[in-house]
């Protein structure tokens, strides 16, 4: 596994020497600006309800303003994992090198999830700014991020394997958006479905997993979730990569 | 060190490599010459693991290739065609991220970098970009990665292609260096190349082996061959002269003011000196007489035009080619001889060569 951490450090540090990166943060760093100042401001104008609603819990996760980026910046920022390694040819000299598919597999979705972390560090300047302003609960915040952390793993997954299966990064971007966006569409449908069907939906919903973690509540099925439907993904891209060998 | 049986690589119903089998001794510097889409880069793919065969065994050293991959790439330098390289980082960070992955230990990463550096001569764009490199540094660049882990055998796939004849020679150097130190496998369809480099030449056209053996006695078997000359006299003259003398074939003459511009299909080493005196007794003179065809491009066009008509007698050829070859090993000498008189001016030749290859 050591090959893993070998594949990351380098993955993370293409990342930061790509301009890519930086597209990537600057226009993050712009859109959750113009929803937190979107959110704060529709406060700032009405009187305070006294309910569990603040900037904070809205902003993670609970307005379009949250999702949709999400949705356009994730497969941005998986596409390049394979696809971009197999257009340049370089996924060859990683493919022989003494290191298993696992170990590749790990190495980029640890990189993945790094960058989506470091994705998040710039809000935690909102958190700050609420803190000066008025009551902050550290144990919302803290399950906020996990929330955020469990989507990650979730986004990043998929995301990886799109780019293992699609021809190109474009593809892998387009592919990602599709499969990432029925994922939220069919959780949303949770409002608007009836009996078991509104269960399901519920509990694949990203929307209502945000919801719980942005007022403090974790609960251990979404976390499950993230982690069944990541453990999938990534054990598909393995298989991926090792069907691509029989396959060429 | 290196022995595949009866490998096989399908995509689909098409067969890319149809059941080879050959071997790689410790210490040889073996050419694998096809012309393109003959299915070199897909055995080489295979023997690095980049491809599971469809079939067939691979043996790198004492390890099963097929059944322990990781293990045989333990024993590999490979440098894949074109040499992929990630464009963004500098020289020694690439290598040293590579001697990592191929698990060098931290303490040893370094030295095996410099000296991997120096191996193919590239310290001096040590610090540089790879993505502002030459092609001639990227590829050396590559070999640098090769060597890195100091394995025993070098898969090398298309080493010079694109490269200017300085270049070429310089990395036909460095490869010719590894003889006896290292066992190194690398295909070309650039046939200088394979003189240049290699002690032997295993030859692949589509997906099958139609020749193995030396350069040189591959060479004897093409000797004889087309007879070029600019004589004077008639047309008549000279059309009655090459009439009379047996075995001359597919012959052409053109009238070039009064002189003649002949050539002539005559099998033999002696072909030049029959036509001089077929045209002599004729009362004919000669100006110049060229004797064409004793070199590795006709052995190959031969064998990968002729032998599609079935690919058993190619092989019968061979094991008769190889007998022929001990039987005569001043004939051999001879042949190799002028193949060294050739490379005085083969820069240039080179080059040609490369250039018609690449497009």
């Amino acid at each position: 596994m050591s090959a893993a951490w070998t594949i990351a450090k380098r993955e993370i540090r293409s990342y930061f020497t790509s301009p890519i990166a930086y597209v990537v943060l600057l226009a993050w760093v712009f859109v959750t600006g113009l929803s937190f100042y979107t959110l704060v401001f529709w406060f700032a104008g009405r009187p305070s309800t006294g309910g569990s609603d603040n900037p904070l819990t809205l902003f993670f996760g609970g307005t379009v303003l949250f999702w949709l980026p999400l949705l356009v910046f994730a497969p941005v920022m998986t596409m390049r994992l394979f696809a971009a390694e197999r257009a340049a040819g370089t996924l060859e000299p990683l493919m022989t090198a003494p290191v298993s598919e696992l170990g590749i597999v790990a190495g980029k979705y640890l990189a993945a999830n790094v960058f989506w972390w470091v994705l998040w560090l710039p809000t935690l300047l909102y958190v700050w700014i609420i803190s000066r302003y008025g009551d902050v609960d550290l144990g919302t915040v803290a399950s906020s991020y996990l929330g955020v952390v469990g989507i990650g793993l979730f986004y990043m997954a998929w995301g990886m394997l799109m780019s293992a299966l699609a021809p190109n990064q474009i593809v892998a971007a387009v592919l990602t958006f599709l499969v990432l966006g029925l994922f939220f569409v069919a959780g949303i449908m949770q409002f608007v479905a009836i009996d078991t069907s509104r269960e399901v939906l519920a509990y694949i919903s990203v929307w209502s997993h945000m919801a719980d973690f942005s007022r403090g509540v974790v609960d251990s099925r979404y976390l499950l979730f993230d982690v069944t439907m990541s453990g999938l993904a990534f054990f598909l891209t393995v298989r991926v990569l090792a069907w691509r060998r029989v396959a060429g | 060190m290196l022995a595949v049986e009866q490998l096989t690589k399908r995509y689909g119903s098409r067969e890319a490599v149809r059941g080879i089998s050959f071997s790689v001794e410790k210490g040889e510097i073996v050419g694998f010459l096809g012309p393109n889409g003959a299915g070199k880069s897909t055995t080489l793919r295979m023997i690095t693991g980049f491809l599971a065969p469809t079939g067939g065994r691979i043996q790198v050293g004492e390890i099963d290739a097929v059944a322990d991959p990781i293990g045989a790439r333990r024993q590999i330098g490979y440098m894949p065609e074109g040499v992929p390289l990630y464009l963004e980082m500098r020289v020694h960070e690439y290598l040293r991220y590579r001697a990592e992955l191929k698990g060098i230990g931290r303490k040893a990463r370094e030295e095996a970098v410099e000296r991997s550096l120096g191996q193919a001569a590239v310290e001096d764009a040590a610090d540089r970009i790879i993505g502002q490199l030459s092609k001639g540094y990227r590829q050396r660049v590559g070999l640098a990665d090769a060597l890195l882990a100091d394995p025993p055998l070098l898969i090398l796939d298309e080493p010079t292609s694109g490269l200017d004849p300085n270049q070429i020679r310089s990395i036909r150097a460095l490869i010719r260096g590894f003889e006896g130190e290292k066992t190194v496998f690398l295909s070309t369809h650039i046939l200088p190349e394979v003189e240049a480099t290699c002690g032997r030449v295993v030859i692949l056209n589509e997906g099958r082996i139609v020749g193995e053996g030396d350069p040189a006695q591959l060479r004897g078997r093409a000797a004889g061959g087309t007879v070029r000359f600019v004589g004077r006299g008639e047309l008549g003259a000279f059309e009655a002269a090459l009439a009379a003398l047996e075995g001359a074939d597919a012959v052409r003459l053109d009238v070039d003011g009064e002189l003649v511009r002949g050539r002539v299909r005559l099998e033999g080493a002696d072909a030049a000196e029959r036509l001089f005196a077929a045209v002599a007794e004729a009362g004919l003179a000669l100006r110049e007489l060229k004797t064409e065809g004793t070199s590795l491009e006709d052995v190959f066009t031969a064998l990968t035009t002729e032998e599609a008509a079935g690919s058993d007698d190619a092989l019968e050829d061979d094991d008769d080619l190889e007998e022929a070859a001990d039987d005569d090993e001043e004939g051999a000498d001879d042949l190799e001889g002028a193949s060294a008189d050739e490379d005085d001016e083969p820069a240039d030749d080179d080059e040609t060569l490369a250039e018609e290859d690449e497009s």
